[in-house]
């Protein structure tokens, strides 16, 4: 069950974007998003998709897997979507007593909907195709210049890598806890809010503890590797960037033009 | 040279010294095997070699550095590497390779002697194709091979290890161990190797024996081993074969009492035995039997459709008579903890189906509650579970959500208790506060509360030492003999259930190999060697020498005095 969760996982290939360096896949990614919500009618949407595809075709990670990540969000989906529909001032279309549908209503949930689900499926583009370590190498390295005002670079890069690397193991210690609870009778799965709330005791108890004995261990074990902070270290990998980075730059820029020029010559669709 | 002088040590929220006035050296290029039960001081002497801990009286001086000196603590540790119980807590990254560079990134090392020395670490431990796997993917044994590799890249010349194989299947051992024996013959690395196995101490050219924060015994291990009766008042156990030539050494037979490996006692053997006729295995029949779980060509697939996708288990088909005492063996990732978790409905088989007492778990209508009230689990490390404020409390949790009455609460957390033998007195307690050993038991009570037909105990015995091992087995089978429930033991061990269980059935790779009385499957030893398992040691030894089947050092013992040779006396 729990297991099943493939959101912000990386998903071993070789592919095009797998060689893209992780600064400029971050930084693409950041272009991405922002192109998202700085588009303002379907045919900008249409070029954005586009973009998306290309991205997805060269990972050549199956699609049926991406649209797994995207299942966990449905709910929220499809709640943000009608809340939208309903909730919208402007030409009304349909109405029945206080709901009603209107033009503008409309083109707000198809925008809210394909927003949500562009960046989720960009976003995991991102995480699919990234080790999380070359993601927090990479995330570190651009966050360095700001280490001399104060940004703990080292320090938030090493706090992602460690609990990166501890979800899979918690995750399965959940899932063990959970059943050996369930085991007991305990029930996860019915009942009003507080019984709910009530029921996650025998399981947020041992979890904890059993997080600090790791977080105890893990300590000695690092100190044990001479750890002493962020001064003083070298890498294993240096990120370099290579003629791929440029294309990837180069396509993502294309796209960006042809967002801002879609976005001038069709208007506004929604305000 | 790592020396240790008059050391002293003791933790702050007790009474007693964890180290008490202990001196010794641990010569350069040497393997030496620390001994002794939980508690006994030995990971806390082994913490002092490289300055996680420092002495309070005494000192500890590595390679002439005293550990108390803080500007010499990053070389210190640099010198002497050490790696730990549990592999997962020792992994940093989300990348092998990254992992064992950790340690030379953190010293400053230059990137491309980085590369060489993680090629290098990882090439001696044997994991050179792993170096971009995800290390949660991987086995227990290439987890600690990987934590080895980690402190090699370090370049240290001392190697101190705290229980590296306690939470290993017989396959990660081996390799854990052979890893070691080579670093320290062809490399010449200084070995310290923390263990609760004989068979590993055996390997050494050393062993210290610790108790009560002394060194008892200190020699090598033929002088240690034949001290027989002095290791298990100390709470510990000696090899099979030795504990057999120690047997016939009392029931008067001259044979040499410092016999540690099979090949040695084959040897002493052969002199005194000839072979005997084949005695007859005691074959399992299923007469006279029902029924507790059934299981019907079941197969179980984990995570279809992603790229983690797996057929856990294939085609299984089972027989768990009633009132029997059950066990399931196989390593790790052979499928033995996904099939018990199918007989009380945690999972649900792919295909197939699974009958309790008569009652289909597929079906819709079968309710859960039901059957787990009827089949009790208790997971691997079973003490991670406790949860409530009090002993009394944490037993009670199953009761409750039976939804039981106050009355019949209290009396099910009395009995449930009692026999695990926890006394009254302990019942307000935190059951935090209680030994490793202690925890288990209150653990166990807890399902042994919600009285169940069929008790399913997965590696009951994993992580204690030598005598919690013997006293949970015989709690197993006392609570057997009481309440006569159905009890499964799922476990990688092969010598502690052999003479424990009635029907033993083996997994492998999600499939069952063989099953049959204990002496029925221990007899094809070498299929078990095959699967990474491993039968007792006296079984292999008595077939070869005696010709005959035994699974228990008693019955090997019996079989070697009638099969004496002749003009071969007992005094």
């Amino acid at each position: 069950m729990i297991r099943d969760i493939t959101l912000g996982q990386y998903f071993p290939g070789n592919s095009f974007l797998y060689k893209i360096d992780a600064r400029v896949k971050i930084l693409l990614t950041l272009v991405y998003l922002v192109l998202i919500f700085a588009v303002n009618n379907y045919w900008g949407y249409g070029a954005v998709i586009v973009l998306l595809f290309f991205a997805i075709k060269s990972s050549k990670i199956p699609f049926k897997y991406i649209l797994k990540g995207i299942k966990p969000i449905m709910i929220f989906i499809v709640f943000t979507a009608v809340l939208n529909l309903f909730m919208t001032d402007g030409d009304i279309l349909w109405q029945w007593g206080v709901i009603k549908i209107t033009k503008q209503g409309i083109n707000y949930s198809v925008f809210m909907i394909l927003r949500i689900v562009l960046l989720m499926m960009g976003t995991s583009m991102l995480t699919y195709t990234t080790p999380p370590v070359t993601l927090t190498d990479g995330i570190e390295s651009l966050l360095s210049p700001f280490t001399k005002i104060g940004v703990p670079a080292h320090e938030l890069a090493m706090m992602m890598t460690i609990a990166l690397r501890f979800i899979p193991t918690l995750i399965e210690e959940t899932d063990k806890i959970m059943k050996a609870q369930s085991a007991r009778g305990a029930d996860f799965e019915t009942g009003n809010l507080i019984k709910r709330v009530k029921s996650l005791v025998p399981l947020l108890v041992p979890l904890f503890i059993s997080a600090f004995r790791r977080a105890d261990e893990l300590a000695t074990a690092m100190e044990c590797r001479c750890y002493q902070g962020g001064a003083n270290r070298t890498r294993l990998h240096q990120l370099k960037l290579t003629i791929t980075d440029f294309w990837a730059s180069l396509v993502t820029l294309v796209f960006i033009v042809a967002v801002i020029v879609l976005n001038i010559y069709f208007g506004k669709v929604i305000q | 040279m790592i020396k240790i002088d008059n050391l002293i040590f003791k933790y702050t929220e007790s009474l007693d010294n964890a180290i008490d006035n202990v001196s010794v050296n641990i010569e350069k290029g040497s393997f030496t095997a620390v001994l002794g039960h939980n508690g006994s001081g030995k990971s806390t002497l082994a913490k002092h070699t490289n300055a996680i801990l420092l002495p309070l009286g005494g000192a500890v001086y590595v390679e002439d550095m005293d550990t108390k000196d803080e500007n010499l603590l990053i070389k210190i540790r640099q010198t002497v590497g050490m790696v730990f119980q549990n592999p997962d807590n020792q992994i940093v990254a989300t990348i092998v390779e990254d992992d064992v560079a950790f340690a030379p990134e953190n010293i400053g090392v230059p990137t491309e002697e980085i590369r060489e020395r993680v090629d290098q670490s990882l090439k001696a431990v044997g994991m050179s194709k792993f170096n971009k796997e995800a290390p949660h993917l991987l086995s227990g044994g290439q987890k600690q091979r990987i934590a080895i590799a980690g402190v090699l890249a370090m370049r240290p010349k001392y190697i101190v290890l705290d229980e590296p194989t306690a939470m290993l299947d017989p396959v990660g051992r081996r390799e854990v161990l052979s890893t070691l024996k080579k670093l320290n013959k062809q490399d010449g690395m200084t070995v310290v190797l923390i263990t609760h196995n004989m068979d590993e101490a055996v390997l050494a050219d050393r062993v210290i024996v610790m108790d009560n924060g002394h060194i008892e015994m200190d020699g090598t291990p033929k002088e240690v081993f034949k001290q027989v009766e002095r290791i298990k008042e100390l709470g510990l156990d000696v090899p099979q074969v030795t504990e057999l030539m120690f047997e016939l050494k009392q029931a008067g037979l001259n044979v040499p009492e410092n016999v540690l490996t099979p090949n040695e006692a084959e040897t002493v053997l052969f002199d005194i035995v000839s072979k005997g006729t084949e005695n007859k295995i005691p074959l399992h029949t299923h007469a006279d039997e029902t029924p507790a779980i059934e299981v019907v060509n079941m197969s179980h697939d984990y995570a279809v459709g992603g790229p983690y996708e797996k057929k856990a288990l294939q085609d299984i088909t089972m027989y768990i008579p009633k009132g029997k005492i059950i066990g399931i063996i196989g390593h790790t990732g052979s499928g033995k903890s996904t099939l018990v978790q199918h007989f009380n409905g945690l999972l649900k088989p792919s295909k197939g189906t699974v009958k309790v007492d008569g009652t289909d778990i597929t079906d819709k209508k079968t309710s859960m509650k039901q059957i787990r009230a009827k089949v009790g689990v208790v997971f691997q490390y079973p003490e991670h579970q406790l949860f409530e404020e009090t002993v009394k409390e944490d037993i009670a949790f199953g009761p409750k959500n039976l939804g039981l009455s106050k009355e019949e609460i209290e009396r099910r957390v009395q009995e449930a208790a009692k026999s695990v033998g926890i006394s009254e007195k302990k019942y307000e307690k935190s059951p935090f506060d209680l030994s490793g050993g202690q925890k288990r038991r209150v653990a166990i009570a807890g399902v042994l509360a919600m009285e169940p037909d069929v008790l399913i105990l997965d590696e009951p015995t994993a992580g204690l030492d030598p005598k919690g091992r013997r006293d949970i087995l015989n709690l197993i089978k006392k609570m057997h003999k009481e309440k006569g429930i159905t009890i499964i033991i799922v476990s990688h061990g092969m010598e502690d259930i052999a003479n424990t269980v009635d029907l033993l059935y083996v997994l492998n790779e999600g499939r069952i190999a063989m099953h049959g009385t204990p002496m029925e499957v221990y007899s094809r030893y070498d299929e078990l060697e095959k699967m990474g398992l491993s039968a007792p040691q006296v079984t292999k030894l008595i077939y070869e020498t005696c010709g005959q089947y035994v699974c228990t050092v008693q019955d090997a013992k019996e079989k070697v005095l009638s099969n004496l040779k002749d003009g071969v006396l007992t005094k």
